[in-house]
């Protein structure tokens, strides 16, 4: 036997030498009259008075079913234990930290109904990814527009709503582009880069100023024109309803989208960007030429006295801001003409 | 059933259930002929856990006869909690409940010879005239049985209920009053220190 085997508790194996040596211990039989001699003793014995035994704390009764019951038990508490983790990563928001998309309540609903989910505000602690990328579909939420709008009130009631929404995904726009900049900051300075200079700040948030004021000019004058025409409608006694009111929002979203898809296409490579226009439908690719190129002749409008000022390093702007700096020389890129 | 057609275990447990309730309920009428079959079912089970355990025959048929006669007395009480008509008679065992005397008794009366001898058992037990003739017949025998005897009480009685009588361990656990976990480390050790004393025996001269 080794030394191994010495402190070894596992159990005997039949046929070891161990179990030979087990098998020598033989017991003798109990004589012939014992179990008379038992008899004899229990009639001999008085009887004794013992007090009743005292209740069972487990019922005997089907040990398999009984360990069903118990497992069955444990298995609902850790069911039940697991959705309530769950259901709290959930509501906290934890998910979502670990880029685990968390359907809301109203997206599950709908693809069990077949109808099309009501889009929720965005919440105002989550603004940084969402404002510049998606903000459309928040926008038209909040708006409630109950009946057919037939007077100046309600008009006027409806456009401030509007402009409610409007005003708080402007802010976290802002919010957003503070952020990426600071990010930006942090990075650069990890990676040992130089950071811009307080007038290289100062001028980069002055041209994203000018952008975003420049955008929402252009929304401002394009709403304008078109609550004029509504406010001629309703004084015409003419009734709107919800659709004359939200489809400026929607050519937005529109507008929102096809920016979203420019955006993409300025972060490839420029192989990768010919691969992929090269790949759209012409109609498409055709409008997304004339955006880009509208967009650039504009720049190259309006930007013309930034050109006499110091121009920062490339890598010295934030990563994604209106401003179309950032954009490739000769490919569509920036933010599309609204 | 199972697939082959015999008895589940659980089904074989359950009719003996039935079975060792009705004979309580025979004893606890004060039937001699149900202690009659009690003796002849039980009785060379329990006389071997004895004398494995304390190594004597007379003290073994003693245990044996202790244990009987404690089950004549407590079967009123027996047949009281699993009176028949209800499920419990399903949960009684007379074998296990008998094990747990027999072992408890062997036990104390182990711990009562060394108080009064202070010696081991097994030299205490030669004095009697059939040491003699059993050490004689089998010089094997008695060095297996030194083998066991030398193990610590509660060892002893973990080898020879799991080894010995096959009994599983959940019911070896309940003879000796033991939760599952302890009287599996309890086993572990027992098995253990058993290689260990083989082993020197095998290397003594």
């Amino acid at each position: 036997m080794s030394a191994a085997d010495h402190d070894n508790g596992s159990p005997i194996a039949p046929g070891s030498p161990l179990a030979r040596a087990l098998g020598e211990f033989t017991v003798p039989e109990l004589p012939a009259g014992f179990a008379d001699r038992v008899l004899a003793a229990a009639e001999a014995r008085p009887a004794v008075a013992l007090p009743p035994l005292p209740e069972l704390r487990r019922k005997p009764a089907g040990g398999g079913a009984a360990r069903g019951w118990r497992l069955g038990r444990r298995i609902a508490i850790a069911t039940v234990g697991f959705g309530a983790l769950a259901t709290a990563a959930a509501a906290t928001g934890l998910l979502g930290r670990f880029d685990l998309p968390v359907p809301s309540p109203e997206k599950v609903w709908a693809s069990l109904t077949g109808k099309e989910a009501v889009a929720a505000p965005a919440p105002a602690s989550k603004p940084v990814e969402a404002a510049p990328a998606d903000p459309a579909p928040a926008a038209l939420a909040p708006v409630r527009i109950e009946g057919p709008i037939d007077t100046p009130e309600e008009l006027g009631e409806a456009f401030r709503r509007i402009d409610e929404v409007r005003q708080g995904r402007s802010a976290m726009r802002r919010q957003a582009i503070e952020q990426r900049i600071e990010r930006e900051k942090a990075r650069r300075a990890a990676a040992g880069l130089p950071l811009p200079t307080p007038e290289q700040e100062a001028r980069i948030r002055q041209r994203i100023d000018a952008a975003e004021a420049r955008r929402e000019g252009l929304i401002d004058e394009r709403l304008e024109v078109r609550r004029e025409e509504m406010r001629g409608r309703v004084e015409a006694g003419e009734a709107l309803s919800r659709e004359d009111i939200v489809r400026p929002l929607r050519e937005d979203q529109h507008a929102m989208q096809q920016r979203e898809k420019l955006e993409r296409l300025r972060r490839m490579s420029p192989e990768e960007r010919r691969a992929a226009v090269r790949r759209l439908p012409p109609e498409e690719r055709r409008a997304l030429m004339e955006a880009w190129q509208e967009r650039r002749a504009q720049r190259l409008g309006t930007d013309a006295p930034a050109g006499a000022q110091p121009p920062l390093a490339p890598d010295a702007a934030p990563a994604v801001t209106p401003q179309p700096d950032l954009s490739q020389p000769g490919t569509p890129g920036g933010e599309p003409q609204r | 059933m199972t697939a082959s057609g015999t008895p589940s275990p659980v089904a074989k447990r359950a009719d003996a259930g039935f079975d060792d309730a009705a004979l309580v309920a025979r004893m606890a009428a004060r039937d001699p002929a149900a202690l009659r079959e009690a003796i002849a079912r039980h009785a060379g089970s329990l006389n071997r856990i004895a004398f494995r355990m304390v190594g004597n025959t007379h003290e073994a048929e003693d245990i044996v006869q202790e244990a009987m006669l404690r089950l004549w007395d407590h079967a009123p009480r027996l047949a009281a909690r699993h009176a028949a008509g209800t499920s419990a008679p399903a949960g009684l065992r007379l074998s296990g409940w008998l094990a747990r005397v027999a072992t408890n008794l062997a036990i104390d009366r182990l711990r009562a010879a060394r108080r009064v001898s202070g010696e081991d058992v097994p030299e205490r037990a030669d004095d009697a005239p059939l040491a003699d003739e059993q050490i004689a017949a089998d010089e094997r025998d008695a060095a297996t049985r030194a083998l066991v005897l030398a193990l610590p009480d509660r060892h002893r009685a973990a080898i020879v209920l799991t080894y010995y009588e096959e009994l599983p361990n959940a019911e070896a656990a309940d003879a000796l009053d033991m939760n599952i976990k302890a009287f599996e480390s309890l086993l572990f050790r027992a098995r253990a220190a058993l290689r260990q004393a083989f082993a020197a025996q095998g290397d003594a001269p």
